[in-house]
């Protein structure tokens, strides 16, 4: 849990810098009231206490009921000027302290930082820090938010704070502005809370990235921490915080996504898809050039990496870069992309350019000037900027490559299906053996989702996720995979479902596995389905009748009484659950 | 055709049916409201009530606290009703009769609420 504070922090700047009006508010009242009580009226008799209080309440307070209980004389008018006078003037003072408090940048601050604490403690279920609400960190969020997990949110930049208060998220998101790398905003977003899942620092400075990982290993062992990271310096001393720590180099992963795609390019579209990246679906077929040469401008982190793993491919590059060469590299052309310099790259006869710069300008420039010389050339091209999307879809490059968007998706994957990286691993390795597997698992999400979005379930069989399959269990039945597949609407139909992963408790992984492998307490399955399809695995793994239902195509009966009268007309085996009837 | 499926609906239909029975008419006036009528329908919801006892599912709670609320409600206007015949002997006076016939309105809409929900459930299967 944070540190727990003595009270409102907020509560006692308020009491304590309204000190000195509150006095002086008590101090003015008290003198009016005494003088009016003092002065003699026209009966000769001065006011009761009463009477002057209720007289200065409502003159202070510029009301102005007229002079009660009876006409004033005089010497009681000249009083009344004065005390209407004073009060106002001790009014507006206060007004004003209150007024100079609320604009203190410092106590907005501490107010900021104080609704923040309260809203991260009533979060109430596993959330995730965010630090660094850019780009990524708003696609991160959006799919967290998709998932149902929230996340406290945690930027320098204030305007990005703002933005967040008016996204409409399905879970709490609270942000507060600050540096993430303080320590002790981290302690305020939760970092030591059992609830807390992990830290992810995204922040542009990798600097901060590191320290904000090295602090959060520090105040708590347990988190996991995702951390962006673009130099082999930083990726090393992350890796020494512990187990439970991940790397993301954007430009890393999208090198090695281009790398599968240029030779698998089903491999590249199932990720894109269940990423659901726009305009991706199944069907969707990229037409990679012939083999040839290639065209890097750029020779920044995503050049480096790209031309890594195409000359790793044994792909004849050309690179373009103003920067003098540090690498032995053969066709290195110094200078900005232009139209010369990519000629004299050899455009003419490439088959691919990568624009690769940090500059959108640049990179959209080079896309018109390579599409201009060679109208059918393979275009990648890098955008930097989110907002510049619009002019990047008109451009119509083959592969467009947004390194925030492809670190979010990453981090998005580690988070919610941790398993998928070692699904794509196998099949990866799978495919050098067996060229017809991709295509044959695309024909099989096929048919089974048609053109549904794709969601990505992790299920890990606890006896909360899965109550009444272990309530079976303890009555000793054995349940397989394809029984909890099937529709418990009609169980002849199967969900819209294709299992991945299945990982028991021993630490077996299964991947693809078929619908004869007997689900054991604790395994992690990996599914990928509609979402209703999902929602109905669901309440099949939590509702008793409908799992029995499913498992043995009868319906158990429901009442005490139904229960006891099927007993007895067919028997205690036709109300209990089948033991040994699964196939081993 | 399942065979708990045909007594359970059955037995919630009965009782939905019953009642209407019983709370047509004019509501003052005893002649409408047959005394062996609210008899058969406390019994058929009594019966009703038992069969959804033991159910796990959350539907089943719900079925089965509707259902309670139709027998206190159906049980208050019988107890009502003797009362007026046989201890205070001031029979089934036009105010006496409308507070029994309105309290078997109220158990009325608890049985259409339970018809409801089996009604809904049955549909979201496809068998």
């Amino acid at each position: 849990m944070a540190s727990p504070k003595a009270g409102n922090p907020v509560i006692f700047i308020v009491l304590r810098e309204m000190r000195t009006p509150i006095i002086v508010l008590i101090c003015v009242y008290a003198i009016a009231i005494l003088g009016m009580a003092l002065i003699p009226g026209r009966d000769g008799e001065p006011m009761s206490i009463f009477h002057a209080f209720y007289f200065v309440m409502y003159t202070a307070t510029t009301t102005g009921f007229g002079e009660i209980p009876q006409e004033f004389n005089d010497a009681q008018r000249i009083w009344a000027i004065f005390c209407l006078f004073a009060t106002v003037i001790a009014w507006f003072y206060s007004i004003g302290a209150i007024i100079r408090l609320i604009q203190n940048r410092f106590f907005q601050l501490a107010r900021a930082e104080w609704y923040f604490i309260r809203a991260v403690q009533r979060i109430g279920k596993p959330y995730y820090i965010l630090c660094g609400f850019g780009d990524t960190g708003s696609l991160l969020a959006r799919g967290l938010s998709d998932a149902g997990i929230p996340a406290a949110i945690l930027d320098k930049n204030e305007h990005r704070i703002r933005a967040l208060d008016l996204r409409d998220y399905t879970v709490p998101m609270p942000g507060l502005c600050c540096d993430a790398s303080d320590p002790k905003f981290l302690v305020d977003a939760g970092v030591r809370s059992s609830l807390c899942l992990g830290v992810i620092a995204l922040t542009h400075d990798e600097e901060a990235n590191l320290k904000i990982a090295a602090v959060s290993r520090l105040l708590n062992p347990d988190l996991k921490i995702i951390a962006m990271s673009a130099s082999a310096f930083h990726e090393e001393t992350l890796a020494t915080l512990g187990s439970e720590t991940y790397f993301v180099d954007p430009f890393k992963v999208f090198a090695k996504g281009l790398g599968a795609a240029i030779y698998n390019p089903s491999l590249y579209i199932l990720n894109e898809w269940l990423s659901h990246a726009k305009g991706v679906s199944l069907h969707t077929h990229i037409t990679l050039p012939p083999p040839g040469r290639w065209i890097i401008c750029g020779y920044g982190r995503m050049g480096r990496e790209l031309y890594k793993v195409l000359s790793g491919f044994g792909i004849e590059t050309a690179v373009i870069d103003p920067a003098p060469s540090d690498h032995d590299i053969d066709i290195y052309i110094r200078g900005r992309a232009t139209s010369k310099t990519l000629k004299a790259a050899g455009v003419h006869k490439a088959v691919g350019v990568v624009a690769a710069n940090d500059d959108d300008g640049l990179n959209l420039s080079i896309l018109i000037h390579a599409r201009g010389i060679h109208p059918d050339i393979f275009m990648i091209v890098r955008q930097n900027r989110h907002q510049n999307e619009i002019a990047f879809n008109a451009a119509n490059a083959d592969i467009i490559m947004q390194p925030s968007l492809v670190t979010a998706r990453k981090m998005l994957f580690m988070l919610i299906a941790p398993l998928l990286k070692s699904f794509f691993s196998f099949l990866v390795d799978k495919h050098l053996y067996d060229k017809g597997f991709m295509n044959h698992l695309l024909q099989r999400l096929k048919s089974k989702l048609g053109d549904a979005s794709p969601q990505l379930l992790t299920l890990l069989m606890t006896p909360q996720r899965a109550t009444a399959l272990y309530r079976a269990w303890q009555q000793g039945a054995a349940v397989l995979l394809g029984d909890i597949l099937r529709d418990p609407r009609m169980r002849e139909d199967e969900l819209a479902i294709v299992p991945f992963v299945l990982k028991s408790k021993d630490g077996t992984i299964k991947f693809l596995p078929d619908s004869q492998v007997i689900l054991q307490p604790e395994d992690e399955l990996l599914l990928c389905g509609t979402e209703s399809a999902l929602r109905l695995l669901d309440s099949t793994l939590n509702n008793e009748y409908l799992l029995y239902y499913v498992v043995t195509g009868r319906n158990m009966p429901r009442g005490y009484f139904m229960r006891w009268l099927r007993g007895k007309l067919e028997g205690d085996e036709a109300v209990r659950w089948p033991r040994h009837q699964a196939v081993t | 055709m399942n065979l708990e499926k045909v007594i359970f609906g059955f037995f919630i239909v009965m009782a939905l049916t019953l009642n209407f029975g019983f709370f047509l008419g004019e509501m003052e006036n005893p002649k409408y409201h047959n005394v062996y009528e609210l008899f058969v329908l406390v019994v058929v919801n009594l019966i009703a009530t038992g069969l959804k006892l033991g159910d796990r599912t959350q539907i089943g709670a719900i079925l089965l606290s509707t259902s309670l609320v139709a027998d206190l409600q159906l049980i208050a206007a019988a107890v009502y009703w003797t009362i007026v015949v046989h201890v205070t002997k001031t029979g089934l006076t036009p105010d006496v009769t409308a507070s029994i016939v309105s309290l078997s309105g109220g158990a009325l809409v608890a049985n259409i609420v339970s018809v409801v929900m089996v009604v809904a459930e049955t549909l979201m299967l496809r068998r």
